[in-house]
């Protein structure tokens, strides 16, 4: 193969050899480097190639022969330091680019090859079944001609054999009769012989007698039998049929069903292509195909259902199918002698179903977002991916969609801008394609948004269905509420907050009656669920304590808290949270007022809490703008 | 209005200066101290006024409050000025540390021989601010005022009756309810007279009963080993009570520990500052 010919074909190979050839063909030695060693006064041109390495399609490391009739200042023989490759600052970011369209390439290569392997196993293959189909034909025929000349050789045998026997019983009557005469002849002559005149007279009567009925007899002296063979007409109709069969159109070759195409699937079809490498004549198709099942069950009695189409063209639509599933297609090609053999079985898979966002768990602040989903799928896929698009002020949709590919869980972290708002959607991914898009939900980056960990919430608290407003309420519940779950506060009336877990600046707000003793803060995660919030070094928290002569406040951490008086009551006090600076601070919002600033080094993420001392009711405000004033 | 510079020092990227002028209220020399933060060289910045206690000069903020980093950082100038006239050669005005020098109590005195100087209420409500506003680079609408224990009643008062005059307002230790501690009444009394009803436009938690104007947020730091509040001379108490009533809002401190030194004043001078900020820059 010329490598000429490749270069510039549908496979691109590398091909530095080409070059190389190309332009060593204007100088006279096949290395790399060529240096030229007579430099004074040159007329003729100084053909030196400088190539550290040359990739066919970029010319920007490709080096033209270039003129040097002078030798270089810097003395170096080649004459060719302003073609170097290390000056050039875009060529790294070429070689990048190259060196990702060559792996490309080469994976396009290896897929290539691999399908090109089964082609040409199915051609031999089926090479292999028309030489097997001939020998055995013929040898069909042959062992029938040798059969029948076996008969025929037999009958002439058998004849020749009867023939034979008749002549020699022939032969034994006659030589029996000549016996018989010769016999009559000698008695008859001894009694002509004989003195005794007597003797002779009492038996020359008789022995003449039986003498003249002996010549009375009729001798049958015809052949009982021909002399000739019977030749029979050989019937060889049934090996003419069978030399005829020969020349007459076999049964088509295994046809040979292509792998599947990205994004030929959707959720409930599958598009299947196959071929026929050889020249037979189809009339039609039939595709099989049956559903992979997840079980291999113990006894094969149970396999799937096996369904049929038939189809004159290579390629066929299945469609009614699960999506997310695996199916089992092979193809027979039929025509007027007979059906082919199944082709191999290619394992196709349907796309999958949308993913279920789950809304109440995800959470954003001013700078990323964290979406969780479900799968949507009872089989695993392969991957997920997460798409999202920003609102414009004038709720247009930007045209312009971010894709998040290969995310292996279910649930993202997106870095995003703030103040803006955007759209997000999550497709399931497998080797079928992409699902379609879930349920679009809608994130703004105003400020910090998250809902309860109702799975947190003690018994006694519920939760309003939007999730924000929190009850204690003055019933008692019963002892089998009180659950032995290892997540709900067991003491202290507290839910706790599903902030996201970004290292930066948060802020909400809780909107409080006048009446109720409550405790707000954050805490971590595995605080103690059997304690109080505020009581070890796992929370802080802002405490109202409702006295007969006045209003307490309490700002607690480990049990301990500073001794401070607040005049006016805050009715909706601002939490402040600052990761970096390792402070937590409160305010009264509607003064502006800063009430207290925990400091305190987060080694964890740390979750909002919030909790009711007696009965009554609370109410988160978030996804709000945090004031000048909070993080000063 | 002629200022002379008694001495600059380059401090937290900024500089520390003190400066002497004639004031008419007071007829006679003043000293006080201006930090003016780097922030000043370029633009304009806001200024707080800090008001010292009972025997302190210009000299001891600047010197051991440590207020001149954060005001570095928010770009606040402080002007400290004396806490009496000096040199006016009255009779027994030194006889005491906690009447006449140093001990001012910032009223305008009604009392012979007082009268004539000690009238530290209009030289820091009036004649200090014109004159900074004049000579430095000031933005005049943003004036906040902070003060320690006589300081700290100076403060209380000076924005209880001025509404709006100041934006921000702090205390340290102040005495609150001077008309009902020996301090108060003992300085109430000499610059103002028997007649109890003039003491009352002095004291902060009267002041505060009938006060009108724009919100206020007051930050008070106490520390709960004061001696003085052991003494009964400092009375938080009656502040945050007629506060509360009236919905005034203070934010109270009692730090643990604390007494009512200038190591006290030290510890939590950047949450003050912070909490000037946050309106003067607001």
């Amino acid at each position: 193969m010329d490598l000429f010919e490749i270069r510039g074909g549908t496979l691109d190979v590398i091909a530095e050899e080409a070059e190389h050839q190309d332009l060593s063909r204007e100088s006279t030695t096949m290395e790399s480097f060529n240096v030229t060693s007579d430099r004074g006064g040159r007329t003729t041109r100084d053909v030196s190639t400088f190539q550290r390495f040359s990739v066919d399609t970029n010319e920007s490391l490709h080096f033209e022969p270039c003129e040097a009739i002078t030798p270089s200042p810097t003395g170096a023989e080649d004459g060719n330091d302003e073609d170097d490759v290390f000056k050039e600052e875009g060529t790294e970011s070429e070689i990048v680019k190259i060196r990702n369209r060559l792996q490309a390439k080469v994976a396009e290569m290896e897929s290539f090859a691999g399908h090109l392997e089964e082609i040409f196993l199915t051609v031999e293959e089926n090479f292999g079944r028309q030489e097997q189909h001939l020998e055995q034909h013929y040898n069909d025929v042959l062992q029938t001609l040798s059969q029948r000349y076996d008969e025929r050789a037999a009958g002439l045998e058998e004849e020749k054999k009867g023939k034979l026997e008749a002549l020699y019983t022939q032969l034994l009557s006659c030589g029996q009769a000549m016996d018989a005469s010769k016999e009559l002849i000698e008695t008859a002559q001894e009694i002509y012989r004989t003195q005794d005149k007597r003797l002779f007279l009492k038996t020359v009567m008789p022995t003449i007698k039986s003498i003249e009925e002996f010549a009375k007899e009729e001798s049958d002296l015809t052949l009982t039998t021909r002399l000739e063979f019977n030749t029979p007409l050989a019937d060889l109709s049934d090996v003419k049929t069978m030399m005829d069969s020969i020349n007459v159109v076999p049964a088509p070759s295994a046809p040979v069903i292509n792998p599947q195409m990205p994004n030929s699937a959707t959720q409930t079809s599958l598009r299947v292509c196959w071929s026929l490498f050889s020249d037979d004549t189809v009339e039609y198709y039939e595709l099989y195909y049956r559903p992979v099942l997840e079980d291999k069950p113990a006894d094969s009695t149970h396999t799937a259902q096996e369904s049929k189409v038939k189809v004159k063209e290579t390629h066929c639509t299945v469609t009614d199918l699960l999506p997310n599933a695996q199916y089992e297609l092979w193809v027979t090609a039929t025509n007027t002698t007979g059906i082919s053999p199944a082709s191999e079985k290619a394992l196709y898979i349907t796309v999958p179903s949308p993913p279920v966002i789950k809304r109440r768990e995800c959470t954003s602040c001013t700078d990323a977002a964290l979406i969780r989903w479900e799968s949507g799928n009872t089989n695993p896929v392969d991957s997920y991916t997460v798409e999202l698009s920003e609102m414009g002020t004038d709720d247009t949709q930007s045209s312009v969609t971010e894709s998040i590919v290969a995310v292996p869980t279910c649930q993202c972290l997106i870095q995003l801008q703030s103040g803006r708002r955007y759209l997000i959607s999550v497709r399931a991914v497998n080797i079928g394609g992409p699902s379609d898009r879930s349920e679009v939900i809608t994130v703004s980056t105003t400020g910090t948004f998250f809902y309860l960990l109702e799975d947190t919430a003690h018994p006694c608290l519920s939760i309003s269905e939007d999730g924000f407003t929190m009850f204690y309420g003055d019933e008692e519940l019963p002892i089998s509420a009180m659950g032995l779950d290892d997540n709900t506060f067991a003491r202290c009336v507290a839910v706790l907050g599903d902030l996201i877990p970004v290292r930066g600046r948060h802020y909400w707000e809780v909107e409080v009656d006048d009446g109720s003793e409550y405790r707000i803060g954050v805490a971590y995660e595995d605080t103690e669920r059997n304690s109080y919030l505020g009581a070890k070094t796992t929370s802080w928290c802002m405490r109202h304590i409702l006295t007969p002569s006045r209003h307490k406040y309490e700002f607690l951490h480990n049990g301990w808290s500073p001794d401070l008086r607040i005049t006016v009551n805050p009715l909706r006090i601002g939490v402040a949270l600052d990761y970096e600076r390792g402070t937590l601070s409160f305010f009264n919002v509607d003064l502006e007022q800063h009430l207290h600033t925990f400091q305190c080094h987060f080694r964890n993420y740390i979750h909002p809490c919030f909790s009711l001392d007696n009965p009554g009711a609370l109410t988160v405000h978030n996804g709000i703008e945090a004031p000048e004033y909070a993080f000063i | 209005m002629a200022l002379t510079q008694v001495s600059s020092n380059k401090c937290a990227g900024g500089f520390q200066k003190v400066f002497e002028h004639e004031s008419t209220e007071l007829k006679c020399k003043m000293k006080f101290a201006v930090y003016l933060p780097p922030k000043a060289e370029t633009g304009k910045c806001p200024v707080l006024y800090w008001l010292s206690g009972l025997t302190c000069t210009e000299q001891n903020f600047i010197t051991k409050a440590g207020g001149q980093l954060p005001a570095a950082e928010h770009g606040i100038i402080i002007v400290a000025p004396d806490t009496s006239p000096r040199g006016c050669n009255i009779e027994g005005e030194d006889e005491n540390w906690d009447f006449g020098t140093g001990a001012g109590f910032y009223v305008d005195a009604t009392e012979d021989p007082w009268k004539t100087n000690y009238r530290m209420y209009s030289y820091i409500t009036e004649e200090l601010p014109k004159l900074i506003n004049a000579n430095f680079s000031t933005n005049p609408d943003r004036m906040s005022i902070s003060g320690h224990s006589m300081g700290g009643h100076g403060a209380l008062v000076c924005a209880l009756k001025n509404p709006g005059k100041y934006k921000a307002v702090s205390a340290f230790a102040p005495i609150c309810n001077p008309m009902q501690c020996p301090w108060g009444q003992k300085a109430f009394s000499g610059y103002l007279g028997s007649d109890r009803s003039t003491w009352e436009a002095y004291d902060a938690t009267v002041l505060a009963a009938s006060y009108s104007g724009p919100q206020l947020d007051i930050l008070i730091d106490q520390g709960r080993d004061d001696q003085f509040l052991s003494a009964s001379q400092l009375l938080p108490d009656n502040l945050i009570a007629v506060c509360s009533e009236k919905k005034i809002p203070v934010v109270f401190r009692l730090q643990p520990g604390y007494d009512h030194s200038y190591f006290f004043i030290y510890s939590f001078m950047a949450d003050h500052i912070k909490h000037h900020a946050k309106f003067l820059n607001a």
